[in-house]
């Protein structure tokens, strides 16, 4: 976890750990989407997977319209839906698969990264101030998320704009992080004293995976429910 | 991990480099998803709400011209029932009007039958009475002739008669 192999390109260095991470994330979010729409029909039956691909629009709409129910809340519909598959596909495939080679990991959960949830708390961050801008115009959006209550509080607001940001970010690389470090653990408790180690081991992984499973499901559940109410606090 | 942020600062390569990457690779997780799952699942969404709308609508419509029709045949229901009823009443009025007509004229036919028997019996009962008359002076003048071998006028004879039968009637 600590060592990662890395490359560049053009001056840029790229983390091998994060790239594949983020493209089988990618990749299966697509081919889930993919695989779930095809055949679509008026009205589908009973257990079919377009049903379960619409509970899921339904699951992130319904957030959305937790905490805008208007114009700004359907336009970000569509990217709390993206969002929500990412991190909550990102957050599990850590918990089934971690790969390492020579003490470089190569596969894990790309939520266990801080630079991947940053980046994603800056796009959720940028779009929420873009559209405060956006709907209020800059005057009135930098009135009522800097100064308000009181003119003297932006230095206060400034901090708050600050941390909001890196708080989103922390709060779901420290979770998805945690649990892989814990399952990590778990797998050198496994090796280190044969069978008498790696049976109990074993049962500890099942039940700190079925955890983590909840846990990454709540993280990207927490990640888009702060997005939409940081939206809603700068677009009103 | 902790590292990697102080590092950011350090060498910012790698985390640049990092978030280009997942921001990139998120921008075009969302162009594919656009195109191939959440677009046509919201049409096809938005198709089943719009239809069923338009079928709760047309529902309406349907019940509320069922209701509407219900309405008129019921009141076509009263009306003929009402026009049974009156033809019925018509009907039996007549039918009694005529069977009070058919008893009278029975009762005059059969009247008149009577009176027209009694006055045929009482002719032929008269005729009858007169045949007999003529019939009974003759018999007995002939059984008078024979018993009696005596030649009596006939004049007197059906005077000594007659008034036998006089006596008779009287009886």
């Amino acid at each position: 976890m600590e060592k990662t192999a890395t490359f560049s390109i053009a001056g840029l260095t790229f983390d091998w750990n994060v790239v594949i991470s983020t493209l089988v994330v990618v990749a299966v979010v697509f081919l889930l989407a993919l695989w779930t729409s095809r055949k679509l029909v008026l009205k589908p039956a009973g257990k079919s997977k377009q049903n379960m691909l619409e509970w899921v629009i339904d699951f992130t709409n319904n957030i959305v319209d937790g905490s805008l129910p208007n114009k700004t809340g359907n336009g970000l519909k569509f990217f709390i839906f993206s969002l929500f598959l990412f991190i909550f596909v990102g957050n599990q495939l850590g918990v089934a698969f971690t790969v390492a080679v020579n003490g470089d990991t190569f596969l894990n959960s790309p939520t266990a990264n801080p630079l991947v949830t940053m980046t994603l708390a800056l796009i959720a961050i940028s779009i929420a101030h873009f559209l405060g801008v956006e709907k209020q115009g800059f005057k009135n959006y930098f009135k009522s998320v800097y100064l308000s209550p009181f003119s003297v509080l932006l230095p206060l607001n400034l901090i708050e704009q600050f941390t909001s940001f890196l708080t989103l970010g922390l709060r779901l690389f420290g979770n998805i992080f945690a649990g892989e470090m814990v399952l990590s653990l778990l797998w050198q408790l496994a090796q280190s004293a044969g069978v008498v180690s790696f049976v109990p081991a074993f049962v500890l992984t099942i039940i700190w995976q079925a955890f983590s499973l909840f846990i990454g499901a709540i993280q990207a559940f927490v990640f888009v429910t702060l997005t939409t109410v940081y939206v809603s606090e700068k677009t009103e | 991990m902790f590292n990697q942020i102080v590092l950011a600062g350090a060498s910012e390569g790698l985390a640049l480099g990092n978030m280009l990457f997942v921001l990139v690779a998120f921008l075009v997780l969302m162009l594919l998803l656009k195109k191939y799952a959440w677009g046509p699942v919201v049409k096809m969404m938005e198709k089943r709400a719009e239809k069923v709308a338009h079928d709760l609508d047309t529902a309406q419509d349907a019940r509320e011209e069922a209701e509407k029709m219900a309405a008129q045949r019921a009141e076509q229901l009263q009306s003929a029932r009402s026009e049974a009823n009156g033809i019925v009443a018509d009907a039996k009025e007549a039918a009694n009007q005529q069977r009070d007509k058919i008893v009278e004229d029975a009762q005059k036919d059969a009247q008149a039958a009577k009176d027209q028997a009694g006055a045929q019996i009482a002719q032929e009962r008269s005729e009858a009475m007169a045949d007999i008359k003529s019939d009974v002076a003759e018999l007995s003048v002939t059984i008078a002739q024979k018993i009696i071998q005596k030649e009596l006028k006939l004049d007197d004879q059906k005077a000594l008669i007659d008034a036998y039968i006089e006596g008779l009637g009287k009886k």
